[in-house]
């Protein structure tokens, strides 16, 4: 009970900043940017024309469902990345910056339970920003474009075409994909939460955390690690989309979702580690 | 009801700690003095088990704090010169979320506790609008939930104007007095520590190089600060009297007897314009050691 009680308090914390409801509306400027620009006659002709190809009725499928499906990809992509680490860096470094760590640790709570409800708070942040996230760009695109249409879901990445022509086997895939991403998130923020327990500026551990996940995404485009792109984090990171496939590939996502928790935990026991080593001086 | 044994610790190589031990009785105001760097965050630090110590235990109630850091702190109420509180939260909103971590207290409490440090009409406001008197005064509160038996004090009044010292004081003074509280008392504020503490631990550069009460302070020669004309009198006396001259003081056995002395200086035509006891203050023992540091 008091568990949840300190839990409440660390959530409490999270969403008494402004800084945290300044990223909210970010991401729906982005969503209503990303919105009007699928609005672009040029940019809709070429999806539509891409549809088209592909056998399908445009009218049918450039839906509100594929287009929250394309909010979610890009802008949890683009900005989604920058504002975990962001938020995971600050988690731990920026209470030891501003001196309310020593108040925690002068209280009897041991350094490991401190740690868990920072990160089960920053993993239970994380995953319903996601939800907020698909929940805001799905109302913004049925305002654009309807709630009617089927789903198209593609990634040449990924190696993703997927349709479902009625509404609602196409929503109950865009849910377990926000749950997934939710949890592919959390790498981003177990990242972000190692960096944050050394000791670090909260700025450095967040560059720390980017740069890995830059470093990983960009060595993985090299032709000698080619062949083994499918090991690396961002990749695994981004395995959320093989929920759209036609035949729900259990194999591949429990495979995928379970390195990434593992590396989660893995991530935190290390965090645990350094943090249970370090002294707290004023 | 405070032990500290043979604490060592380094850092980066260089040694903060070497060997410091002393205890604090159940009760007691016991104060941690030293200059910047001498050891004594560190000692609260490792009090706390925020630090790790290389050497050495300390324990609370004889609990080891390095061995059984939950059960040991279970009794202590902490503050920092510069208490990190929340400053997007209300004071109230601070006291909840901290006194959680120690297991949770009831509003009842609370509310108590806020109304003793005099900080009732201001709990809801945020931290961030209050003043550095206020912010010292929530973590007086935060440091009394829930109902700790000793309290350790990490420059406690700095920055606090002299009321607020004052308030500082009083308040602790009661604690000790009311409630049996044992206080250790970090600070470089000597008037405020002997006005305050009972005992007093001087650190230098990592070691303690005294520990005593007021009793200790006194020294073990009786010294007046004697003006007597002609002046050249003075040394005449101290040879007399089996003493000397030190910094144009008399410096004499402990029991000359003080009427004997300007019975004599007047006998030897001496006009003895002023005769006072100079009494050893914290500050001059202070900064004897910190002389003989220094050269």
């Amino acid at each position: 009970m008091i568990f949840l009680t300190q839990l409440r308090g660390e959530l409490t914390k999270l969403f008494a900043r402004r800084r945290t409801y300044v990223g909210y509306g970010v991401f729906l400027v982005f969503e209503l940017i990303l919105l009007v620009t699928f609005q672009i006659d040029s940019i809709r002709s070429k999806q539509e024309e891409f549809m088209v190809q592909n056998g399908l009725a445009a009218d049918e499928y450039f839906s509100s469902l594929t287009v929250t499906f394309m909010v979610m990809a890009f802008s949890l992509f683009l900005l989604g990345s920058i504002y975990f680490a962001l938020v995971s860096g600050d988690i731990v470094a920026k209470e030891v910056e501003d001196g309310n760590m020593r108040m925690v640790l002068a209280r009897p709570v041991s350094r490991f339970r401190i740690l868990l409800l920072k990160f089960l708070s920053t993993c239970l942040y994380t995953i319903t920003f996601v939800i907020f996230v698909g929940i805001t760009g799905y109302a913004m695109a049925v305002i654009a474009l309807g709630v009617d249409g089927g789903m198209m879901a593609f990634s040449p990445k990924m190696k993703l075409f997927a349709v479902y022509p009625d509404w609602g086997s196409g929503m109950l895939r865009l849910i377990i994909a926000a749950l997934l991403i939710g949890i592919s998130m959390c790498t981003i923020s177990a990242i972000g939460f190692l960096f944050s327990c050394m000791k670090m500026k909260p700025a450095t551990a967040t560059i720390m955390a980017l740069s890995v996940l830059f470093l990983d995404m960009v060595l993985q485009e090299f032709p000698i690690f080619k062949p083994y792109e499918a090991n690396f984090i961002t990749y695994k990171m981004s395995t959320w989309l093989f929920a759209f496939e036609n035949n729900f590939p259990w194999a591949k996502l429990v495979d995928n979702f379970a390195f990434l928790i593992g590396l989660d935990l893995s991530l935190f026991a290390i965090a645990c580690v350094i943090f249970q080593m370090r002294d707290f001086k004023t | 009801m405070l032990e500290v044994i043979g604490l060592k610790k380094k850092f980066a190589g260089k040694p903060a700690l070497k060997g410091v031990e002393f205890s604090v009785a159940k009760g007691e105001i016991f104060g941690l003095l030293g200059h910047n760097g001498a050891g004594k965050s560190t000692t609260l630090g490792i009090l706390l088990g925020m630090v790790a110590p290389d050497e050495g235990e300390t324990r609370i109630d004889g609990i080891s704090v390095q061995k059984n850091r939950a059960e040991a702190l279970a009794k202590v109420g902490a503050i920092f010169e510069s208490p990190g509180f929340y400053d997007y939260l209300s004071g109230y909103a601070n006291l909840k979320l901290l006194t959680s971590y120690s297991g949770g207290v009831t509003k009842a409490a609370i509310d108590e506790v806020v109304e003793r440090v005099e900080l009732d009409d201001r709990i809801h406001s945020k931290v961030g609008t209050y003043s550095h008197g206020m912010r010292q005064r929530l973590a007086l509160a935060q440091a009394l939930l829930p109902e700790p038996e000793v309290l350790l004090l990490d420059e406690p009044t700095d920055g606090l104007d002299p009321e607020g010292i004052k308030w500082f004081r009083d308040f602790i003074l009661d604690l000790r007095d009311n409630r049996g509280m044992t206080v250790l008392f970090n600070s470089h504020l000597l008037a405020e520590v002997e006005q305050m503490c009972d005992r007093v631990v001087i650190l230098q550069e990592g070691r303690k190089v005294f520990q005593g009460g007021s009793a200790d302070l006194e020294e073990d020669q009786l010294v007046l600060k004697f003006e007597v004309d002609p002046p050249s009198l003075l040394q005449n006396l101290a040879v007399e009297f089996g003493g000397g001259v030190k910094k144009n003081n008399l410096v004499l056995p402990k029991t000359t007897d003080i009427a004997l002395v300007v019975a004599k200086a007047v006998q030897n035509g001496g006009q003895v314009r002023e005769v006072r006891q100079v009494k050893r203050s914290l500050e001059d023992l202070y900064l004897e050691f910190s002389r003989k540091v220094t050269r």
